[in-house]
Order: C-alpha cells, then sequence, then structure tokens
C-alpha cells in the first residue's frame, strides 16, 4: 500500500512539473522565432508593439501614412502602437521596400519591454490560463515526416480543451474522482459483505430449523447405546447426507448441540456427546486447534470440555501456556475438567502471569473435581511463576488442604514477601498454631505490609512471644492503621495484655482506638 | 385431553419439552416470548404454563403477573437457568408458581412434575 503511495506522489509531482514545463516551452526563446509565436497569436491584452527605424531621413509617403503614424525622435522615428500581431508582416512589406533599418518594441501595458520581460509576461499569463496558445497549422496533404519537422516536441501544447490545459484544476478533479471511485469500492464491498452475512444468517435460522426435529425425535427415541451402534445410513435418516456435506450445517450441529447440553441433565447429556461423536463432529473440534485464528483454537477447546473429547488431551496440552489468554485459559480449564488424573504440571510450567478472572475460574473447576480426583497442589508450589505459587497457596486455604502445611512450612525460608504474606493467610485461616515461629518471624519483619498479615495472623494463632511482640511493635508505632491493626490484633490474641498496653499509654490516639475496639457498634467499622 | 402453554425463546428447549410432553399425551402449545405468551394465555385459557424467564419483549415474572391476575387457578411451572438471580426466583414463588425447575433439567423429571401439578 505504501508503495502505492508513493507511486502516485511521484506520478502527481511528474505531472505538475511536467505541464509547468511543458508551457513555459511553448513560447520560443529566439527573437526571430518568438516574432513569429506572436503573429501567431494575433491579439494579446495587455501587450502592443511598434516599429522604429534608425535612418534619419524616410520617403514622404511613410511619414504620411496614417497607418504607421511616424513621429521623429532622436533615436530616429517611431510608428503608433499596434496590438494585433498578426499585423506585423504586412506593415514590414513597405520598410522592405524602402530597404530601410528597423527594429520591432514590444510593450507590455505601454511601457518598453525586452524580449525577455515580454516572454516571462505571455508565460505567466499562459500559465494561469488567462491566455490560450495558437499554433500554425499544417496542411494535411503533407507526408508525416514532413509535418513532423513542422511540430516541434511541446508536450500538452494540443490540449484543445481549457479543462486539461488547467493542470490543477485536473488534479483536484482526479483527486476526488479517486476518492469517489474508492467510497463507491467500499459501500459495493460493504453492501456485498452485509448481503453475504444475511445469506448466511438465513441459511443458519434454516438448518436451525431442520435440526430441532431430527434431533428431538433422536434424542427421545434411541438409547445412549442404540445411538453408538447406529450406522451411516440410519443417521442419515435423520440427518440427510448432502447437508452432513455443508459445513454451515454442522458448524449450526455443533452450536446446537453445545447448547444443549448445557441446559440438558442425565442421559440426555450422554445421549448428546454420542450423537456428537456419531456424526463426527468431534473431527472438527479437534481440526480447529490446528487454526491460525485464535477465536476458531478457542471455540474448539471448548467444544472439547463441553463434549468430554478426553482423546484430544494430547492436543489440547500444546495450548496450555498459549501465548493467547484465551486459548491458555480454555486450555487449562479443559485439562483441569477432563484429565483423569491431574499431576497440575500443566499449570506449573505455566510461564505466564494467573490474573484474578484465571484464577476464579480454575478454582471453580478444581473445586468441582477435587472430590473425583486426586490433586497434587503441592507441585504449584515449584514452579517459577510466582503468580502460580500464588495460586497454589490459596487452593490450600480454599480446599482446606491442611495435609500440605508442611510443605508450605518447608518453602518459607526461600520465597518472597509476597508469598510470606500468602502463607500467613493461610496459616491464619487454617489454624495452623505449629507454625507460630514463622507468624512471629515475619512480626519483626522490616516490610510493613508483611508485619501487618503477621499481626492479623498472630491474632487469631499466636502465642505469648506474638503478644510480647506486638505490645512492642504497639509502643513504637506511630501510624495510625497499623497501631489500630496491632491493637485489633492483641485484643484478639491475649486481653489481658492488651488492657495492661492500653493502660500504660495515655496517647489520646490509643485511647481512641481502644474505644473503638471495645465499642461492639464500631467493630466493623 | 389437557392443554400445556411452554413460553420458551429457545426453540430447541420448547421442542424437546413439547415432544416429551406430547408423549404423556398432553396438548402442547408453544410461543417464542412474551407478548405472545400472554396472548396466547387470554386465547387457549391452557390448564398448565411452563415458562422462561428471560425473554424478549416481556419477561417470564410478567406472564405470571399477568396470569395469577387474569386466570389464578392455573398452575404455572418456572423452567429458567440457575444463573437466574435468586430474588427472581423468590418473587416468583411469592406470586404462586407451582414449580421451579431450573436448567439444566431433563425433561423426564420436567414430564414427572408436570403430571404432579396437574393432578
Amino acid at each position: 500500500m505504501k508503495r502505492h503511495v508513493r507511486w502516485i506522489v511521484i506520478g502527481l509531482f511528474s505531472l505538475i512539473t511536467g505541464l509547468t514545463h511543458a508551457q513555459e516551452n511553448l513560447i520560443p526563446e529566439d527573437s526571430i522565432g518568438f516574432r513569429d509565436f506572436l503573429i501567431l497569436q494575433n491579439e494579446i491584452p495587455g501587450v502592443s508593439f511598434r516599429f522604429q527605424i534608425k535612418e534619419k531621413l524616410i520617403s514622404d509617403r511613410l511619414l504620411t501614412d496614417s497607418l504607421y503614424l511616424f513621429i521623429k525622435t532622436d533615436s530616429g522615428f517611431l510608428s503608433k502602437l499596434f496590438s494585433d500581431f498578426g499585423q506585423i508582416r504586412q506593415l514590414e512589406m513597405p520598410l522592405h521596400y524602402d530597404s530601410l533599418q528597423y527594429k520591432l518594441h514590444y510593450l507590455v501595458f505601454s511601457e518598453v519591454s525586452s524580449v525577455a520581460a515580454t516572454r516571462e509576461y505571455l508565460s505567466n499569463r499562459i500559465q494561469s490560463g488567462d491566455l490560450l496558445v495558437q499554433f500554425e497549422e499544417v496542411a494535411p496533404s503533407d507526408d508525416l515526416v514532413s509535418l513532423a519537422s513542422y511540430a516541434p516536441y511541446l508536450p500538452m501544447q494540443r490540449f484543445k480543451l481549457r479543462f486539461i490545459s488547467d493542470y490543477k484544476l485536473f488534479i483536484v478533479t482526479g483527486v476526488i474522482a479517486f476518492f469517489l471511485i474508492i467510497a463507491t469500492s467500499m459501500i459495493v464491498a460493504m453492501l456485498f459483505m452485509k448481503a453475504k452475512i444475511n445469506k448466511r444468517e438465513k441459511l443458519r435460522k434454516d438448518y436451525d430449523r431442520l435440526i430441532i426435529d431430527p434431533l428431538t425425535s433422536l434424542l427421545f427415541e434411541k438409547e445412549q447405546e442404540e445411538i453408538e451402534l447406529m450406522k451411516f445410513d440410519d443417521i442419515y435418516q435423520y440427518f440427510p447426507e448432502e447437508m452432513l456435506a455443508k459445513p454451515l450445517y454442522k458448524d449450526v450441529l455443533i452450536d446446537r448441540i453445545i447448547g444443549l447440553n448445557k441446559k440438558m441433565k442425565g442421559d440426555f447429556k450422554e445421549k448428546l456427546k454420542a450423537i456428537f461423536k456419531k456424526l463426527s463432529l468431534d473431527k472438527i473440534s479437534l481440526d480447529s486447534l490446528s487454526s491460525s485464528e485464535w477465536d476458531k483454537v478457542a471455540m474448539g477447546l471448548v467444544q472439547i470440555n463441553e463434549m468430554d473429547l478426553v482423546e484430544a488431551l494430547p492436543k489440547v496440552k500444546v495450548h496450555a501456556n498459549s501465548s493467547n489468554f484465551h486459548i491458555r485459559s480454555q486450555a487449562v480449564a479443559t485439562l483441569l475438567n477432563l484429565s483423569e488424573k491431574v499431576d497440575l504440571t500443566f499449570l506449573r510450567d505455566q510461564t505466564f502471569p494467573l490474573s484474578l478472572w484465571q484464577q476464579m475460574n480454575y478454582l471453580r473447576i478444581i473445586r468441582f473435581v477435587r472430590h473425583q480426583k486426586d490433586l497434587k497442589l503441592q507441585i504449584l508450589f515449584d514452579s517459577k511463576n510466582p503468580s502460580i505459587r500464588i495460586f497454589g497457596y490459596k487452593l490450600v486455604s480454599v480446599l482446606g488442604r491442611v495435609d500440605l502445611i508442611e510443605h508450605l512450612a518447608a518453602r518459607t525460608g526461600e520465597v518472597s514477601d509476597e508469598e510470606k504474606i500468602e502463607i500467613l493467610e493461610v496459616y491464619s485461616t487454617l489454624g495452623a498454631h505449629m507454625e507460630v515461629g514463622f507468624i512471629n518471624d515475619c512480626l519483626k519483619s522490616e516490610n510493613a505490609e508483611l508485619s501487618m498479615a503477621a499481626a492479623n495472623a498472630a491474632g487469631s494463632i499466636g502465642d505469648s512471644v506474638s503478644a510480647d511482640i506486638l505490645v512492642g511493635l504497639i509502643a513504637v508505632e506511630t501510624d495510625f492503621r497499623r497501631k489500630h491493626g496491632f491493637l485489633k490484633s492483641l485484643y484478639d490474641l491475649d486481653r489481658d495484655r492488651f488492657e495492661l498496653a492500653t493502660s500504660t499509654n495515655p496517647e489520646t490516639e490509643t485511647i481512641e482506638i481502644l474505644k473503638h475496639i471495645l465499642d461492639p457498634m464500631l467493630q466493623h467499622v | 385431553m389437557k392443554k400445556i402453554l411452554i413460553i420458551e425463546d429457545d426453540l430447541l428447549i420448547s421442542s424437546l419439552v413439547q415432544f416429551r410432553l406430547k408423549k404423556d399425551g398432553y396438548e402442547t402449545h408453544l410461543v417464542c416470548d412474551g407478548n405472545e405468551g400472554i396472548k396466547a394465555i387470554d386465547e387457549l385459557k391452557p390448564d398448565l404454563i411452563i415458562t422462561d424467564v428471560m425473554m424478549p419483549f416481556r419477561s417470564g415474572i410478567e406472564i405470571i403477573h399477568y396470569a395469577k391476575q387474569t386466570q389464578p387457578d392455573i398452575p404455572i411451572i418456572v423452567l429458567s437457568s440457575l444463573g437466574e438471580e435468586e430474588q427472581v426466583v423468590l418473587e416468583a414463588f411469592n406470586l404462586g408458581v407451582a414449580d421451579f425447575i431450573p436448567k439444566p433439567f431433563n425433561p423426564n423429571e420436567l414430564a414427572i412434575r408436570v403430571k404432579r401439578v396437574l393432578k
């Protein structure tokens, strides 16, 4: 496209410069040629000429000739001004006859001008379109070669139409025409596309109607085993062979079966899956995994997930670490849903960070499948991706996997503060009293967020050491919110130490926090 | 023969329900939006209404309102997705629907509930 634009610009530039150059070339540069050029033009507005005879004496016949009206000057005789250049030859004849030395003076707006100045003036008039140049007509009877010698190469000089001679108007018209053509083409293309889409939509509706009856009959008339044992000839009685050859018909069938599968339960679900496979629609789903269009791949993954196409899992696994968010999410969801043994390595090896939406989605599936499958969540702790590790810690908490606290404890020495905060939440949720040492270590941390998370955990599972640390923190803390947090944790952990700490601290701020904590109405404010 | 009016915008679901209920010997009538549903209630005077909640033009709740005002004796079964807000389900029951069947559903189960409601 860029190359085309470049060529268009070059073309327009060449046309403009070529036209300008051509217009200038119309006027000969030599004085004889220029005189002949003027003769052809006849009258030119603003331009006139006169004769100057340099002799000291001229005949009485010329002197008294009313055609010339010669007057005597210091440099010779000057004629009156003539405006019709076509008369030049006729006017020169008597001068030639008397063998007089004469000169032509050109005048622009009654001012004597040189040949160059007059030429410049005419050139400007021609360029602005004020003057239409006349050319010598060559007799058509001459042969071509002779004719060519009479006609010097002057581009564009033969354009009789004023429209074409005016290159600016020509270019503007060209540009407008170009845009009109483009706009028209776009409208035609849009109409074509719209018609195509409408036709497709109409066909979809028609196929939809055609599908309802056979699908309903099949679901109610046949058992799942019968559907699985059906031969193609039997299938064609419900869904005609020529229709099954049409990709759009199959698309509608897939949409309908998938849609119905979501709204049905019990044996109907199994029957739908059997029909899906019997019609070889699973092959379409599998093929779509190799598509270069991400939406087709994602749709294929949804179909595999919905129709429990376990045999497609190796192909699905390939997409588990796809750079496309939707493909990746669907692939992981499908693997979690369909894998017989979910070892979660595909999730561990993901290099892309997990979004909150993905975490919610995976959690929903994991919650659903955890009773049927042995999930080895600890695999996620070994991931190189911090978001996967944090998701693993969250799962321990949400699924109540107390058995994994030992795995978590083994990792606390090497993880980041962000992960420590998540682990503290797990300990707090699961009541991991045996890990109070880790909580106390975190309470001493210089990371404000980490020490606050540790204080929250200490409020529920802390010990006397935690209370000592909290008292120390309260004494030195200046930030209101943090102080409030520490006091609240101490209140939850040890009421006596809390009362002691507040009674020995006469600060107004502490008294305000104390009132706030003790007031049951403000407990959640 | 008992007349059952099925108001459901998903043609495939309504056809399945119709097919199943016809097997049990009921006379069934299908309409696919709320406006048609209200018109059909007046014209058909059905013995039972099975309606979806989310539909074009008028919702299932509006249909229940209308049916309970004009023909309060007609029992109504709501057939809708579980994703529907709890408040909508409660409102339907408050209006006096006979039963609520969440989607995904089993047409055989629906047939049993229909039989029970029409007894």
